[in-house]
């Protein structure tokens, strides 16, 4: 069997003002991606092939064991999806919408669809126009939960979001990563959202998948270190190093492999290491696409 | 093809449609019960009000049901269930369609016993009211293609004022056509080989519209 619930091999995309390049991307069975990126960078386009709603112009796309675009139907059926630009019928009540989503899926699970409505505070008879944005949101996040999806696919379900909402439907996907056969791909360009469900992290720009890799590991591997340098001594490159901001004599590197190691090679340099910081995965997205497109203009 | 998922996707859309399904039977009725008061004024004022209600309807369907679809953004939610792009699009054709069909067979057939009414409308008229009835189905099937292949209000628009301005003119034309202009006012039916000339091309026009629309969908790369 395969473990990979999604499998993107050489996947590219051409429009006239934007290209999705050449991506190649794996999600594990049971794990939990944040996919990061700033808006335009590609995101949307990227889930909307995994979908089949997209179909690319070269690569291949394997969704839970199906080929993509071709077997969107049977794919479809084990995937459950909310996109930020979804809406339900404003007409219709969420009760009708209950109803035509479970009519559909075989595995939809009405007593989880109505605990989700009361912990959602959502009115069963009420139009979907008469709700607000969260509410709504949080309509939608239901109807792709209660049918129990081996795949759930969020394209930036919380922007737009207060607070209070964004808590609780955060919450809830904490709740859904119990079950450890469900696989979640979370798009997002808000970083505090992704890590606090993510194990994975995806960054992509301008079309390009440009890191990925275990949570932890970008967690651990990204260091900022604050050095005092002695008078007139300059800093060499180091090896690792992606960024040096700072003032002269006070540089501060940013690194993506960290080793203790490189403490002792600054402080061979006579350098006096005043700090080694942790950086939070929104400063890591924002070096590591500010390092790239920096490299790309060079 | 998942016959059951574009059932769903049918009684769906009828469900989102049906308070126009019922203001068209209304507006429709209300056109035949003009008529019935007798007199040829009436007669052509029940007529009149009898079209607009199938333009309007035949314009507002694929409206709501094909360019709001994109517009008002549920085509994501709809294209993220277990669907193929050809069922979305036979689902569509088919429910406009068939919506379309309720009100348009209850007043040709309305007009039609008008016909059969003693002293009612002259039983000359039945063929080019049988002509002109398919043409306003054709009219409905150009903007159904249009909409559903551009997703653009302004296409679709434009394609229905094209389907009325073809109406006015096929109905100019045909009231022209030797084999149907000679018994159109006499009291008995005359259907000659041109009505059914006529009608045939209309069908055709159908058939073709409704196969360019699954041509054209099937090379879509982009649904959304």
């Amino acid at each position: 069997m395969n473990d990979l619930s999604v499998e993107f091999q050489g996947v590219s995309k051409h429009y006239p003002h934007f290209n999705l390049d050449n991506i190649d991307l794996e999600l594990p069975t049971g794990s939990i991606m944040g996919f990061i990126g700033a808006n335009g960078a590609g995101k949307s386009t990227t889930i909307r092939i995994l979908m089949g709603l997209v179909h690319q112009d070269k690569g291949t796309v394997n969704v839970l064991g199906h080929p993509m675009p071709a077997d969107q139907t049977e794919a479809k059926l084990d995937i459950g999806f909310v996109s930020e630009d979804m809406r339900l019928y404003g007409a219709a009540t969420l009760k009708w919408h209950m109803e035509f989503v479970s009519s559909i899926y075989p595995r939809w699970d009405q007593a989880y669809a109505e605990k989700l409505v009361r912990r959602f505070d959502l009115k069963l008879q009420q139009k979907i126009k008469g709700l607000s944005h969260g509410q709504r949101v949080k309509a939608a996040l239901l109807l792709a939960l209660a049918r129990r999806p081996r795949l759930l696919v969020l394209d930036e379900p919380t922007t737009g979001l207060d607070p209070v909402a964004r808590k609780e439907v955060l919450g809830e996907l904490m709740a859904v990563l119990a079950d450890e056969d469900r696989t979640i791909l979370f798009s997002s360009h808000n970083t505090q959202d992704v890590e606090q469900i993510s194990d994975q992290i995806t960054f992509i720009d301008h079309g390009r998948i440009i890191d990925s890799d275990d949570k932890e590991c970008f967690l651990d591997h990204w260091r900022r270190l604050r050095l005092v340098l002695p008078q007139n001594t300059e800093l060499p490159h180091l090896p690792g190093v992606i960024d040096v901001g700072g003032s002269g004599r006070l540089p501060v590197l940013t690194t993506n492999c960290f080793d203790p190691a490189m403490l002792s090679v600054c402080q061979d340099l006579g350098a006096t290491v005043q700090a080694v910081d942790n950086m939070t995965l929104e400063e890591i997205f924002v070096t590591s696409v500010q390092h790239r497109r920096e490299t790309l203009a060079v | 093809m998942n016959y059951s998922m574009v059932t769903r996707l049918i009684a769906k859309d009828w469900y989102l449609q049906r308070w126009m399904i019922l203001a068209s039977l209304a507006g429709g009725a209300a056109s035949l019960g003009i008529v019935c008061t007798g007199g040829k004024a009436a007669f052509m004022l029940g007529l009149i009000l009898l079209v607009m209600v199938l333009i309007f309807v035949g314009a507002q369907l694929p409206m709501a049901m094909m360019v709001h679809e994109r517009k008002e953004q549920t085509l994501s939610f709809v294209m993220s269930l277990p669907i193929s792009h050809r069922e979305y699009t036979t689902a569509k054709i088919l429910g406009t369609l068939l919506i379309f069909l309720i009100p348009w067979l209850v007043l040709v057939l309305g007009s039609l016993a008008l016909f059969a009414v003693p002293n009612g409308v002259a039983l000359g008229l039945l063929p080019y009211t049988v002509i002109m009835a398919i043409e306003i189905l054709v009219g409905v099937c150009l903007t159904i293609a249009v909409a559903l292949v551009t997703e653009s209000q302004g296409w679709a628009v434009a394609a229905v004022m094209a389907g009325n301005v073809g109406f006015n003119i096929v109905g100019y034309y045909v009231a022209h056509l030797p084999g149907i202009a000679q018994g159109m006012w006499g009291s008995s039916l005359m259907w000659s080989p041109t009505a059914s000339t006529v009608v045939l091309t209309e069908f055709a026009v159908i058939v073709l519209l409704l196969c360019f629309t699954f041509f054209f969908q099937s090379r879509k790369r982009d649904f959304l």
